[in-house]
């Protein structure tokens, strides 16, 4: 059966449990910000509220993809959707991994990224066109990122810890400039989400890596989560 | 140099000046206090009655023939004003 990385047997499923609660916290943080797109009709909004709706997806296709693998009655079912169309003995069950895989990490790298250009501070940013094709590229090599890690690993988390961590210091800098203690926990969710993700890079040398890396990953988002609260709840 | 203000970064001023002020105030108090002209200032409280904002009342005045104008804020005035607020810290916080 195709594997990506190997990680430890006793933590399967808890893993999916901590995805499902980040999964939420970004659908609650695209909504917002949807809503308040809908409010002023600032395009940074709407580009927020995908870039959120991107990790979401993300971890949805985590969750699904993990879940066939981990456990077997699931595995069993999609053998029954997808078998007329896998062939006998499920010969092409890693190509459906890989794109399983492969939409993972392309819309984790894409929300980072867009994460990371929102947080730029320009009104004029994500209108001009030079800036839209400076994204076309950074698009095409995240794609092309997402295929490469589906056979090595490392170069997801390694890009996402480099994107994860300008985004960091754009919020170091909101933070400089805002002096909010929402803006300073925003920037701690991203801190220990680019911890997560750092560790993570590890997995090739100790599988227990990536425990620490996931709950490292769930900090981040019940950060976000409690973030997310106290501004809508003011 | 000061930024120059979005039409609902206005229309907040325009609402938080009357609430500041008890939920009513003069339109040549609110002209000051929202920083507007004139010309501005009507365009923008028209708008605003429009949209049940805002109310436009007269006060009768003892010893004056005309009557007081006063604006007043609505319910859905002071909602505005605090879905704006929740709307500007999130900008803070995530850096919008």
């Amino acid at each position: 059966m195709f594997r990506l990385f190997f990680t430890p047997g006793w933590f399967n499923g808890y893993d999916l449990l901590f995805n499902s609660v980040g999964l939420v916290v970004a659908l609650l943080i695209a909504a917002y910000s949807w809503r308040v797109y809908k409010f002023n009709r600032e395009n940074r909004f709407m580009y927020f509220s995908l870039a959120f709706l991107l990790v979401s997806i993300s971890l949805a296709f985590k969750i699904f993809t993990s879940g066939v693998l981990y456990y077997f009655p699931v595995r069993e079912t999609v053998y029954q959707v997808i078998g007329p169309a896998a062939g006998p003995g499920l010969r092409y069950s890693a190509l459906f991994y890989r794109a399983g895989f492969f939409f993972q990490m392309a819309s984790m790298l894409g929300a980072w990224l867009v994460i990371f250009f929102v947080s730029q501070k320009s009104r004029a940013r994500l209108t001009k066109f030079y800036e839209l094709s400076q994204i076309g590229l950074f698009v095409y090599l995240l794609l092309l990122i997402s295929v490469i890690s589906n056979f090595k690993y490392v170069v997801f988390y390694l890009t996402s810890s480099v994107l994860l961590s300008l985004i960091v210091l754009n919020y170091y800098k909101n933070y400089i400039t805002t002096k909010k203690n929402s803006a300073l926990k925003v920037m701690a969710a991203f801190l220990f989400i680019l911890a997560g993700n750092l560790i993570s890079v590890f997995l090739f040398l100790q599988n227990g890596s990536y425990v620490v890396g996931e709950i490292l990953t769930l900090v981040g988002f019940l950060i976000l989560l409690q973030t997310y609260r106290q501004v809508v709840r003011r | 140099m000061a930024v120059r203000r979005s039409r609902l970064e206005l229309v907040f001023d325009i609402l938080l000046a009357i609430q500041n002020k008890g939920g009513r105030i003069k339109p040549t108090h609110l002209m000051y206090k929202s920083n507007l002209s004139h010309k501005l200032l009507n365009g923008y409280l028209e708008e605003l009655l429009q949209k049940e904002l805002i109310l436009l009342e007269e006060e009768p005045v003892k010893k004056k023939r005309r009557p007081l104008k006063v604006v007043r804020i609505t319910d859905k005035g002071l909602s505005f004003l605090a879905e704006f607020r929740r709307m500007r810290e999130f900008t803070d916080a995530f850096g919008l």
